[in-house]
Order: structure tokens, then sequence, then C-alpha cells
């Protein structure tokens, strides 16, 4: 148990301490301050935008007091009252465009000459010429002004989304779902990212360790058990080192920034702690367990590995394994009851990218979560204990060529032992 | 202490070791020689328990040897290799730590062992700025610093220069003098010669020569004849039972006979007029034994 500690505490150290630990840490960080900063100027830009300065002529002076009231989409220049000097002004860049407008018994026409630069503007003059048009057709019409307002009154909609269980229609909560859909997207992106990063630590570790023979010093002061054990644990240790820092920066940027408008209305509608409820649960138990099984599957085949230059290519399956999980997991997003999703959501390897989309649109039952569940642990289980048996003779074994000749001689060496362990006995 | 009976080891159809016996006491070398292939390191992998033997089975104190004595042993793997990346004193104090000593025990003697075999660079230096040398000697340290009961070393010498070569041996000499049963292997035959108290010779997994470093001389007789006499070189040739006479640089005359008996009648009519200067009567030398049993196979 002791040197279980040893080993532990030299990955934790060697590993946290490396610049590239620093820049894995930072790049996200960094991506989300570039990325909010964009979203704060682009909010900022857009408040301060100068409203568009337009020219508007028309006979009518009613149109043109009602279009000259102060608004911050556009500004009339009531000095421009002909097309010609409009033409002048459009010209030197002094307005963006101009209107001219027109009335004849109750018929509004307008014709806009603008630049680029009004195309948002002119959907605000669309409604508000519409709704002058209205009043002076209800004018016409001698329609008072309570009949004016129920005739444009708009059709209310009250919905309620359901879902489909066992013949019953089932009201659902609206917010619950997007929260738990954003939980499952994260987690599948988080388990992407750390699996990417921290599956070629670990087969680093034990490649490096196995290419420099370091490993038989190591294997002759420890045993294996100990030594696989330590370095996952070492490893692990690093990520939750990884994920607290996060968690502090995070916590510590919503407290600074929670009162600022322009993160308001980023985040409106979205109740933060419900987010980090979603989070919880189910999504964290198949974030820990997806991470460790690919982190376990990653110190295998680095084992395999004979020396560092081997370890991207022994890497490789891993990496297709949570492509593809991936993937499966982004179809499950847009059609969770799709066979595939479903058939994969049970298949462990993909279990953790899959089965919290069909958690979240509410497609599959308690059972069947507790079933993935189940399934995951028993195969990481298996899986560490496969790993382990073939460690301890990978790491003796030195090919040059490639993992599946490795593995058979690894094969042969643990068959070899095993046998003789067998005949000892009997002896 | 260490003890071996009858060891064998095969993978698949390839019998890599078979059947090595040899016994090391308290404070006693053993030199393990052969050829690359001879099974040298796929015996040290069964004394270490890295690897199960087929049969026989390796004795430590009297009893199996198991990973529970892991923190007796100090092993230099024939590859050697240390983290990059480390400094020289982390570097040796994880290795102490994983053979169960503390850090406050090791520490205090970093620095008299960097200074014992005169490492070039401080401490705190990464390993990978040192020479190769250096990084050798770096990590023989790591493998003796714990004071080991039990030291096997894979090719030691190799890479090192005759000043850091005395050094090690130096190094070895100091453990054996601490009560370390010590078993290593070279293809240096001038260090088994000079370290050795027994030696064990493995020729494609099978053992070839085993005892001290003088029985096994002495076993092949003392067939080498070193003269320097009034007789010439031809003269000398005429002899019974002389295969080859040469004179060497020092003007020697080298004999090789065929049986240490034919010595007799060369030194009395060597020494038919009196005093001469060099009469010799040697057996080979390791490495005529070993160039001799390599090519016995061979031919």
């Amino acid at each position: 148990m002791d040197k279980f500690w040893v080993i532990t505490k030299e990955v934790y150290k060697k590993n946290v301490k490396s610049i590239g630990f620093l820049i894995m840490v930072l790049a996200p960080v960094l991506v989300a301050v570039v990325g909010i900063a964009v979203g704060y100027f682009i909010s900022e830009d857009q408040k301060n935008a100068e409203p568009a300065p337009i020219a508007v002529i028309s006979e009518s002076s009613t149109i043109q007091e009602m279009l000259s009231q102060e608004n911050e989409m556009y500004d009339v220049q009531d000095d421009i009252v002909t097309e010609n000097a409009a033409e002048e002004a459009l010209l030197d860049e002094s307005i963006d465009g101009y209107l001219i407008i027109s009335e004849n018994a109750g018929v509004i026409k307008a014709e806009a000459v603008h630049t680029d630069s009004l195309t948002n503007v002119l959907p605000v003059l669309n409604e508000q010429l519409s709704n002058y048009q209205t009043l002076l057709r209800a004018g016409e019409l001698n329609l008072s002004q309570e009949q004016v307002m129920s005739l444009s009154e708009p059709v209310m909609i009250e919905e309620s989304i359901v879902n489909i269980e066992d013949g019953n229609l089932n009201e659902e909560e609206n917010t619950d779902t997007f929260v738990q859909e954003f939980g499952a997207y994260f987690v599948s992106i988080a388990i992407f990212g750390f699996i990417m990063s921290y599956a070629s630590i670990i087969a680093e570790e034990v490649a490096s360790e196995k290419g420099t023979r370091i490993m038989e010093i190591i294997l002759s002061s420890a045993t294996a058990t100990n030594h696989f054990f330590g370095k996952l644990a070492g490893v692990m240790l690093v990520l939750m080192t990884q994920i607290t820092f996060y968690l502090i920066i995070g916590g510590a940027a919503y407290f600074i920034a929670k009162d600022m408008s322009f993160l308001q209305e980023l985040t409106a509608g979205i109740d933060i702690w419900s987010v980090i409820q979603g989070l919880m649960g189910y999504t964290i138990v198949f974030f820990i367990t997806g991470v460790l099984m690919y982190i376990i599957l990653a110190a295998f085949l680095g084992s395999l590995a004979s020396k560092m230059e081997d370890v991207n290519k022994a890497v490789t399956p891993i990496v297709f394994l949570a492509l593809i999980g991936f993937y499966v997991g982004m179809f499950a997003f847009a059609a969770p009851e799709n066979i595939v999703p479903v058939i994969f959501s049970y298949i462990p390897i993909f279990t953790p990218f899959v089965m919290p989309f069909r958690i979240a649109s509410e497609t599959v039952d308690t059972l069947g979560i507790w079933l993935s569940i189940f399934g995951t642990i028993a195969f990481t289980a298996l899986l560490t204990y496969l790993s382990l048996i073939f460690y301890r003779a990978n790491v003796l074994i030195y090919s040059d060529g490639g993992i599946i000749k490795s593995m058979k001689r690894s094969w042969g060496v643990l068959k070899s032992n095993r046998n003789a362990k067998k005949m000892n006995v009997n002896e | 202490m260490l003890e071996a009976n009858n060891l064998r080891k095969n993978f698949g159809d390839v019998t890599a070791v078979d059947g090595i016996s040899f016994k090391i006491d308290k404070g006693e070398i053993m030199g393990l020689i052969g050829q690359n292939g001879a099974g040298k390191t796929t015996t040290f992998r069964m004394i270490l328990d890295l690897l199960t033997p087929d049969q026989g089975e390796v004795l430590w104190k009297g009893k199996r040897l198991t990973n529970k004595v892991f923190n007796q042993v100090g092993y230099l793997p024939e590859e050697r290799g240390l983290y990059p990346k480390v400094s020289i004193e982390d570097q040796i104090l994880y290795f102490a730590q994983l053979r169960g000593k503390s850090k406050k025990e090791i520490k205090p003697l970093i620095d008299d062992w960097l200074e014992k075999f005169d490492v070039k660079g401080k401490k705190g230096d990464k390993v990978k700025t040192l020479s190769k040398g250096n990084q050798q000697k770096v990590q023989l340290i790591t493998t003796l610093i714990h004071q080991p009961e039990l030291i096997i070393l894979d090719e030691p010498f190799s890479g090192l220069d005759p000043v850091n070569a005395e050094l090690l041996e130096s190094g070895i000499k100091e453990a054996q003098a601490n009560g370390a049963s010590i078993i290593f292997s070279s293809h240096n035959m001038n260090n088994v010669e000079e370290l050795c108290d027994s030696l064990i010779m493995l020729r494609d997994g099978n053992q070839i020569l085993n005892g001290t470093v003088k029985e096994i001389r002495e076993k092949f007789g003392r067939t080498k004849l070193f003269l320097e006499s009034p007789l010439s070189l031809d003269e000398l040739k005429q002899f019974p039972g002389v295969q080859s006479a040469v004179v060497n640089r020092e003007g020697i005359s080298v004999l090789q006979l065929s049986n240490a008996e034919n010595g007799k009648a060369i030194f009395d009519a060597a020494t038919a007029e009196g005093y001469i200067p060099t009469f010799s009567q040697q057996p080979p030398t390791l490495e005529e034994i070993f160039k001799r049993m390599v090519g016995e196979k061979n031919g």
C-alpha cells in the first residue's frame, strides 16, 4: 500500500508540474474568456449603435411626424424634404437611405432606396406604416378604438408538452428537458475532451517507463498491481485537480459576473442551479465511469507499446471508440428513439456518451438506466481485471510488430507463467 | 543466501533457460557470462520473480523469493532507464522509496554517493542534462543506495571508461564488504576475473561451466606456457605436445600445449644450463575459455 502511494504521488507531481498540464488546463479557460469577451463586445456594440440616419419624403405630414418620433433604430433627418436632396445625402453618406411615401385613399405606398446597413431597420418601418394603414382604414369604416383592438388581437396558444409512456400522456416540464439535454451534451463533450487528453497521458506514462526499462526496476520493487493502480490513481488525481480548478474559476466568475447586465441577458431564462442539479445524478455517474473505463483501456494499450513513439499508434483504438460514441451520442440527441442509439446505449463502452441523451429525452425507463449503469460498472471492473492480468506480461514484451503481435506474445508469456505456477503448486 | 535450483523456462517451443543451478553466499560475488541470447536476462527475471520458472525454484535465505523481499533487492537492468525530466535527487529518492526507504533516510546520503561515484552535476540537475556515463552512475547509485542485500547487475560495466569502471568495481566491493550477495553479467572477462568469487557460463540456456574462477581455469589444465630461455622457437616446436609457439612483443615465447605434463620436458631442457628469467605454465584465461566454448558450438 505504501508503494502504491509512492507511485501515485510521483505520477501526480510529475504531471501537475509539467507545462503540458498548465496548457491543457488553461486552454479551455482561455477559449471561454475569448468567447465571452467577443460576446460582450458585440452586445456593447449593438447597445451603443447610433440610430441610422434616414430621410422621409412624404406629402403626408402625419406620416412625417409619426416617423420623426425619436427611437433607437433610425433618425429621420427633417431637413431633407426632396428626392434630389435625399439622393445627394445618400451619395455623400450622411444618410443610410430614404423613403418616398405616398398615401392615397387609405393605401400607403412606399419606396425605399438604401444601403445594406438599413436592412435591419426596414421591417420596423414596415410595421409602423402597416399599423398606420390599419388605423386609416378603420377610420374609413368608422370603427371604434375597441373594434380596432379586437380585430388585431392575436390568438393565445396555451401549450403543454407531453411525452408518451405506457399509453399515457404525461405532462413534462419544459425547462427540465432543456437542462437535461444541456447536461447530456456537456457530459458528452467533457468525457470526450478528458479522454483525449488523459488517455494519452496515462499511455505515455506506461509506455515511457517500459521504453526506458524503468519498468523492470519498478516491477522488481513493487508489484504490478501496485504500479497499475498507482498510475491510475495518480492520473485520476491530476484530472480531479483540473476539474477542481474549473469549479473554482467557474464559481468565482459566476459570483463576480452575476450582476453584470450583459451576462444576465446571456443567461436569461436559464436557472444556473437547475443546470447544476441536472449535471448531478446519473450524468455524473456516466462521466466518472466513462472516463475511468477509457483511462484503464489506455493504460492497458500503453503497456503494449514498446516505446514512446508507438503510443499514438497504441491509443488509436481509443480515439476511434470515443469518436463513435460521441457521434452516436449526437445522433441520440436528434433521434433518441432510433434503434442505433438505443442499442449503443447498452454497449458499456458507448453508454456514457449515449445514455445521458436518452435520459434527457425521457425515452428510457428507470430500469433501463440502472441496467446500463450496472453494465458499465461491471464492464469497467472486468476491464480492470483483464488489463491487470495482461499488464504484468505486457510490460516485459518488446516487439516491433505492432499491438496484435505484442498481445500474442504477451499471451504466450502469460500462459507460460500460469502453467508454471500450476505445475509448481502440483509439485 | 541466494540459491537457484535447476531453473528452466520455455517460451512456446523455445527453451530460454534449461537447468541452471547456483548458490551465492552472503558477501559473495557471482559472475554470469554468456553470449547475447544465452539466457542471462531470463535468468535474472526469474530470480526477480518477474517470470515464473517452468521448473525449479529460487530461494532467498532458504525461502522462495517473492515480492515480499523486494526491498532487499538492488537491480540494474541491462538497458538503463531514468526519467529524463526529473532531477537527480528526486530520481534517487523515488527509487529508494519504492524500495521501502523514507526520504528522510536517503536524503542525507545523496551527496556522499554522488561524490563517491564522481558524478559531474548538481543534485538539482535534470537527468537529461547529464552525459551518458554520468546517467549510468546515477543509475548505479539508485541500485545501491538503499543498501540491498541482493544485488543484480545486468552488464554494469558496459559503456564505462576504465576510470569509471574502477569506481564501479570499488562500489561493488564495498557492497560485498557490507555482506551483500551480488550477481552480475558481463562481456568483459577482466572484470569477472577480478571481482567474482564464482561464475557460471551459459550457452543457449544451458549452464556449461560452474565454479570459482580458479577451479574453472584449472579444469582446462595449465596448457599455456610463457618462456624466456636459450631455446629457439624452432627448437621448442620440436617438443612433443607443442601445438603452437610464437614470440610475443616482449620477446617471450608463448606455447600452447596439448597437455600440462608436456611442460616438464621443456622445463628440463630450458634450465639445463641453469637460471632462466621466465617459466610460467598457466591455465587459459577466462577470455580464452569463453571464446573456446563459444567456438565449440559454432565449430
